[in-house]
C-alpha cells in the first residue's frame, strides 16, 4: 500500500532523512517511532504531498481524496463549533453533514458539537481533528502523535478507535514517541533515530531479536539500546 | 465549485461570529450615515451625499483588499489551509471561495451606501456596478498580499502599507497636479471620480466628465492586477 525506498530529505545542509526505506501493507497499523526531531513529521508531510524529498522514490497505492490527515497542528477553524468544522469538509467530499456528527460520535465528541473549538480542551480538539480525519471513510489514514498531550482515558479511546478503522479495513500510519502505544497498536513498527531507520520489523520480533522481551515487549528498551537515547 | 461553495459558506459562518471582521464591513456605512444625518443634511452648503460618496470610495479602497489577505493569512496561521488542500481543495476553488464571499458582502455594503443616498433605477445600478470593480481590483490585490503573509501579523504589515497607498495617494493628489498625474492610472482613483460623480455638486459645470476613460482604467488595473497575482501565485502557492 505505501512504499519508501531511499528517501532522502536536506533543510539547507542539514541532512534530515537518510536513505529511509520501509514497507507498508494494506489494513496495517504501522507505527513510526522516534523522538522529536528524528524526522518522522517530515516523513508524514512527504507521503502526503506537503514536502518534496531529494531523493529516492514513494508511493502510495491511493489518491489524495482516499487518505485522512490528522496533525500535531490541528488546523480547526477556532470560531466554528466541532460540527461546523466538520460540515466544511462533508461539503467538501459531497458528503451529507450527517456524517459529521457520526464522526463526532465515534470519537465521543457527541456533546461538545456545539462548542466553538477555541473552548475546547487540547484532548477534545485532537478528537475533533481526528473525526475530521476519518469524516469521509479513508482508505489510509496519516496520525502524526495522535495522543500527545493527551490523558491516558482519551488516549485509550484514540486506541480502540484506530484499532476499530483498521478492523474496517483502513491501513493506518502513525508516528508516536510513545513505545508503549506502538506495542499495543501496531502490527509493524520502524524506529526513527536522526533520520535513519535504525530498526524494522513486528514490535514482539524486534524485542525478541535485542533479548529484550520482559513480561511485554519493551521497544523502549531497544531504542536505548540501538542508539544510546533516552526517551524524555 | 462544491469546494468553493464549501469556503464560501465557511467564510460567511466565520465571518458572522468574527466582530472585528464585520465591524470593517459596518464601519465606513455607518460613519457615512452618522456624517450625512448630522453633518451633510443640517447644512445646506453641503451635498446630501458628499460623506455617503467620499466613505464608498474609501470602502471600495480598503476592505475588500485587507479582507482576503487577513482570512489568506489567517488560515495559513491556523494550518486550516493545509488540510484543505489535502482534502482536494485547488487553490483557485479557495480563492474563488473567499473572493466570492467578500464580493458578496461588498456588493451588501455598496447597496447600503446606495440606499442612504437614495438612489434608484439606472442610478442605483450604476452605483452597484462600480463599486463591485473597485472591489473585485482590490479583492485580487488583497489576495496576492494574502499570498505573501505568513500570519495575521504579517498581513497586517504587508497591506497596510499597500492600502494606504491605494487608497490615500488619490485623496492627497487633489493637492498636488504631479501626483494626481501618476496616481490617474490607479484604479482607486477612477472609482473615487466615479463614485464622487454621483453627487451632482462635484460635476464639472461642462459637462466634460466621462465615463468610458475611468472604466477602461480599472479594467486594465485589474488584469494587471490580476497577472500580478498568477506571477506571485506560481512563485509562491498557498503554502504557510
Amino acid at each position: 500500500m505505501i512504499k519508501m525506498h531511499n528517501i532522502v530529505k536536506r533543510f539547507g545542509t542539514q541532512t534530515v532523512l537518510s536513505d529511509v526505506s520501509f514497507e507498508v501493507k494494506e489494513k496495517e497499523i504501522f507505527g513510526l517511532l522516534g523522538p522529536s526531531g528524528a524526522g518522522k513529521t517530515t516523513i508524514i508531510n512527504i507521503l502526503t504531498r506537503q514536502l518534496i524529498a531529494d531523493g529516492g522514490s514513494y508511493s502510495i497505492g491511493v489518491t489524495p481524496f482516499e487518505t485522512g490527515l490528522m496533525l500535531d497542528e490541528d488546523g480547526l477553524y477556532p470560531r466554528l463549533n466541532g460540527l461546523e468544522n466538520l460540515n466544511v469538509f462533508a461539503d467538501i467530499y459531497g458528503i451529507s453533514h450527517e456524517k459529521s456528527l457520526e464522526a463526532l460520535r465515534s470519537v465521543g465528541l457527541g456533546d461538545a458539537v456545539k462548542k466553538p473549538i477555541n473552548q475546547l480542551s487540547k484532548g477534545m480538539r485532537q478528537r475533533t481533528a481526528l473525526a475530521r480525519a476519518i469524516l469521509h471513510k479513508p482508505k489510509v489514514l496519516f496520525l502524526d502523535e495522535p495522543t500527545s498531550g493527551i490523558d491516558p482515558g482519551t488516549a485509550r479511546g484514540i486506541h480502540k478507535l484506530i484499532l476499530r478503522l483498521r478492523d474496517d479495513g483502513a491501513t493506518v500510519f502513525l508516528t508516536t514517541h510513545n513505545m508503549d502505544e506502538a506495542v499495543k497498536l501496531c502490527d509493524k513498527v520502524a524506529l526513527l533515530h536522526k533520520g535513519v531507520i535504525v530498526e524494522y520489523g513486528g514490535p514482539a520480533e524486534i524485542c525478541q531479536r535485542h533479548n529484550s522481551i520482559k513480561t511485554v515487549p519493551d521497544l523502549e528498551a531497544v531504542f536505548i539500546k540501538v542508539t544510546g537515547v533516552v526517551l524524555e | 465549485m462544491r469546494s468553493a461553495k464549501a469556503i464560501f459558506v465557511k467564510q460567511l459562518r466565520d465571518t458572522l461570529k468574527n466582530r472585528v471582521m464585520l465591524i470593517q464591513f459596518v464601519l465606513f456605512p455607518a460613519i457615512a450615515f452618522v456624517m450625512t444625518e448630522f453633518v451633510a443634511k443640517p447644512n445646506e452648503e453641503i451635498s446630501d451625499v458628499i460623506f455617503i460618496t467620499m466613505f464608498a470610495a474609501m470602502f471600495a479602497g480598503m476592505t475588500p483588499l485587507m479582507m482576503p489577505n487577513t482570512i489568506i493569512a489567517e488560515d495559513k496561521e491556523h494550518k486550516s489551509l493545509r488540510f484543505l488542500v489535502m482534502a482536494g481543495v485547488k487553490p483557485f476553488e479557495y480563492l474563488l471561495g473567499i473572493g466570492g464571499f467578500v464580493l458578496v458582502i461588498s456588493s451588501f455594503v455598496a447597496l447600503a451606501f446606495a440606499t442612504m443616498a437614495g438612489f434608484s433605477g439606472p442610478e442605483l445600478g450604476q452605483f452597484v456596478l462600480v463599486m463591485i470593480l473597485g472591489s473585485a481590483a482590490s479583492i485580487i490585490l488583497g489576495a496576492t498580499i494574502g499570498i505573501f503573509s505568513k500570519n495575521q501579523q504579517s498581513a497586517t504589515a504587508l497591506g497596510t502599507p499597500i492600502m494606504l497607498l491605494f487608497a490615500f495617494s488619490p485623496m492627497i493628489a487633489m493637492f498636488n497636479e504631479r501626483l494626481s498625474q501618476i496616481t490617474s492610472f490607479l484604479y482607486t482613483l477612477q472609482v473615487r471620480e466615479l463614485i464622487l460623480s454621483f453627487d451632482p455638486s462635484s460635476l464639472p459645470s461642462d459637462d466634460s466628465f466621462s465615463y468610458a476613460k475611468p472604466i477602461l482604467i480599472i479594467l486594465a488595473n485589474i488584469v494587471v492586477i490580476a497577472i500580478l497575482f498568477v506571477l506571485a501565485y506560481k512563485k509562491k502557492g498557498l503554502r504557510g
